[in-house]
């Protein structure tokens, strides 16, 4: 994921008016952890820590924070069932899964149910900030494998209604070239495209992801089995 | 009154008009009877009835008799009752004649059991009457063997039968039963299918003529069962034949009541092995994993509370490169350990990663050539982590030796083979003058032919090199655990044990 890092303008954000961040995790020391990581940026700010996909429901969207960064793993109710009941409310918030592990299969299932990226848990501080930053000014960075899935994905036949949703023919183009390893910049540079078009082709790529699988995912997930670990 | 037995008993002793039931009396009485009568039977059926000395015939008798075509009645010496008696002859029909017509009569007092070249053809029971068995088919040329089983309920006993075969020719022969009929000792087990006589079976006695007491005059009448027809003996009808396929049965039965329970075990053996393995995953991910993350993030939160300058700081920071190096290890185990990963699906992804992070740490780019929709095929815990090692070195040689700027890595499956190709278009080298430092791939091309795959370098100076592995996929019954290898013993990394040996050996 992070050798696919393009370097991009962050965006403006001060001490004075920082990038707000709701993070729901249900390890007490990692919570605190990721909190404090989060606060030594200057023009970060974690303002809300949630315990619980629960918690996380009631309390994140009156507060309407810039980014929302989601364990996938919690009790009772998943962070991606979590993921699809948040978007819901607030269509616009982004939404970043916490993963332990690199696991394919679960991060594409919460990029279906409306995750606009994910992180390792065992990222670089730089890295976050920079991911966060992508996530807020396009599409996250996407791996070649999940590419590949949304690609596959979108050549099935539609089994919800929203079948009149399909990919552009240069959003396929650059599915395609991550799928084969190319970086957001050797695509731009391929297809003579900025490296910002490429990165909001990223952008509706994920949007039309979930809005296509959001007729039938969201009560899939929600009344769907437990996500299992591993 | 009611006393218990042992009291009872006593009364029935001191009074014994009271104690001894009139029923006892009288099973008492008729025991007895039964006994004397037994030993009187005994000394009467030890004693042989007296011949009957032979009696004039009336003419009219006699000439009934004659149309009849019988022989005498005949029987061994002696009388018994409950007496078995056997009777054999040979006759013998010329070989340049064709049967026209063979009638054989026959009756038997009390029973008869009726034999043709050791087959049996009729029975009766009942001595007032003839029985007339069509022997036309029969009677082939050649010698055959007629036998008799009679059996003497009580008193008098004898067989009477005659036999008259008409000729194409218009020859006529005939078969009585008279004093040429050998009597067969009742010990003799195989006198159905002899076709010589023993010298020690002695010959038939006559015991009555036909019309004379105490057998009838004529018989009351002549029954007349259908033609016989030769019995084809069709080979799947023979003893041996049936005897061997009964054998097959049992043995295939046996067989696979055996397959099936070994099978079973090792099924659930599999199955234990998989759900152990998703568990020790689990818990490595959940514990170990979730534990080293925290640790990860702490000493990152420690890392910021020191200045940018302090050593301090420098150090939280190598301190967190290795556990995330430690983390990542970690990842590779459980990826190894875990049974939900033995897909071919997951091996592609697996490997498209680790090529992408592995490339990322040099100049060279990774490309990505992977079948669209791969299938999640099983792919067995031994074959994919050989593939995996044999495909990292050959990576590593790209890497270290090619001066290559561009790395391709195509993934495909064919059939029931999954195909990895390491291809880059970088100085290249001459295959015959592989050095020492390129013995890791010779080493992983021995551990490739172990696992029933192959490993194919490509490759001349100046013009790239590549490198291709073909592995076979389990089958997918395999899975289930049906294999024979799996049953009849298992070759290398075939047995979960051994998956498990191979695991810890890492």
């Amino acid at each position: 994921m992070t050798s696919l890092r393009t370097e991009t303008k962050p965006p403006t954000f001060s001490a004075a008016s920082p990038l707000k961040i709701a993070l729901v995790e249900d390890k007490r020391d990692v919570r605190e952890s990721w909190a404090k990581l989060i606060n030594s940026f200057s023009d970060f700010t974690c303002m809300c820590k949630c315990a619980s996909a629960e918690d996380a429901l009631r309390m994140i969207p009156p507060l309407q924070p810039d980014v929302i960064l989601m364990d996938i793993f919690l009790p009772r109710m998943s962070g991606i069932e979590c993921t699809a009941r948040l978007k819901n409310e607030m269509p616009r918030t982004p939404i970043v899964m916490l993963t332990a592990s690199d696991d394919d299969e679960l991060v594409f299932v919460a990029l279906q149910a409306g995750a606009d990226g994910y992180l390792l848990k065992r990222t670089k501080p730089a890295d976050l900030r920079s991911a966060l930053l992508d996530v807020l000014t396009g599409g996250a960075p996407m791996s070649s494998e999940i590419a590949r899935r949304v690609v596959e994905s979108f050549r099935q036949k539609p089994r919800e209604r929203d079948d009149s949703i399909s990919l552009t023919a240069r959003e396929e183009e650059t599915l395609l070239l991550l799928s084969k390893g190319y970086s957001n910049k050797e695509i731009a540079d391929r297809l003579g495209l900025s490296i910002e078009t490429v990165r909001s082709h990223l952008k509706h790529i994920y949007e039309k992801m979930h809005v296509r699988s959001r007729a039938g995912a969201v009560a899939r997930y929600i009344s769907g089995k437990p996500i299992e670990n591993g | 009154m009611r006393l218990p037995a042992r009291q009872q008993f006593l009364a029935a002793e001191q009074n014994p008009r009271a104690g001894i039931p009139k029923k006892h009396l009288l099973l008492f009485v008729l025991t007895a009877a039964c006994i004397a009568g037994l030993f009187f039977c005994e000394n009467v059926s030890a004693q042989p009835y007296p011949l009957t000395k032979p009696q004039k015939v009336t003419p009219q008798a006699e000439k009934v008799i004659a149309q009849l075509g019988l022989g005498s009645w005949i029987w061994t010496t002696n009388f018994e009752d409950k007496q078995t008696c056997r009777f054999w002859k040979t006759f013998s029909i010329p070989e340049n004649d064709h049967v026209r017509q063979a009638l054989l009569r026959i009756t038997a007092d009390n029973s008869y059991h009726l034999y043709l070249d050791g087959r049996e053809i009729g029975e009766g029971s009942n001595w007032k009457s003839l029985t007339e068995y069509d022997l036309t088919f029969l009677l082939t040329p050649g010698n055959h063997v007629m036998a008799i089983e009679a059996f003497n309920d009580g008193r008098e006993a004898g067989v009477l039968m005659g036999m008259k075969v008409t000729f194409a020719s218009g020859d006529q022969t005939e078969v009585l039963s008279d004093d040429s009929w050998r009597i067969v000792p009742n010990n003799s087990h195989r006198w159905l299918h002899q076709t010589r006589p023993d010298p020690n079976w002695p010959a038939a006695t006559i015991v009555g003529v036909v019309g004379q007491s105490p057998w009838w005059l004529t018989p009351v009448n002549i029954m007349t069962p259908p033609t016989l027809q030769p019995s084809l003996m069709h080979f799947w009808q023979t003893t041996w034949f049936l005897s061997s396929v009964l054998t097959v049965c049992v043995v295939a039965l046996g067989l696979s009541l055996w397959l099936a329970a070994k099978l079973a075990l090792r099924t659930r053996a599999q199955q234990l092995l998989d759900l152990e393995r998703a568990r020790i995953a689990r818990d490595i991910h959940d514990d170990l994993g979730a534990a080293l993350t925290q640790l990860v993030l702490q000493s990152e939160v420690a890392q910021t509370e020191y200045p940018e300058s302090s050593p301090i700081r420098a150090q939280f920071g190598q301190f967190c490169g290795s556990a995330r190096a430690v983390s990542h290890a970690l990842d590779e185990v459980v990826w190894a350990v875990n049974s939900k990963r033995d897909t071919l699906r997951d091996f592609s992804s697996y490997l498209c990663k680790y090529a992408q992070t592995f490339l990322s740490n040099t100049t060279i780019r990774c490309r990505l050539d992977i079948q669209p929709d791969m299938p999640a095929s099983v792919f067995d815990l031994s074959v994919r982590r050989g593939l995996l090692l044999a495909v990292k070195e050959a990576l590593n040689n790209a890497a270290k030796h090619s001066e290559a700027n561009e790395i391709l890595l195509r993934i495909n499956k064919e059939g029931n083979h999954v195909i990895v190709v390491v291809e880059d278009q970088g100085k290249g080298f001459d295959p015959e003058l592989l050095t020492g430092e390129r013995n890791g791939l010779q080493n992983m091309m021995q551990r490739l032919q172990d696992l029933g795959g192959t490993c194919q370098i490509a490759s001349a100076a100046g013009a790239g090199c590549r490198v291709e592995f073909r592995m076979p996929l389990a089958h997918p019954a395999a899975r289930a655990g049906f294999s024979w290898r799996r049953i009849f013993g298992a070759q290398n990394g075939e047995t979960p044990a051994e998956e498990w040996q191979n695991l810890k050996g890492s």
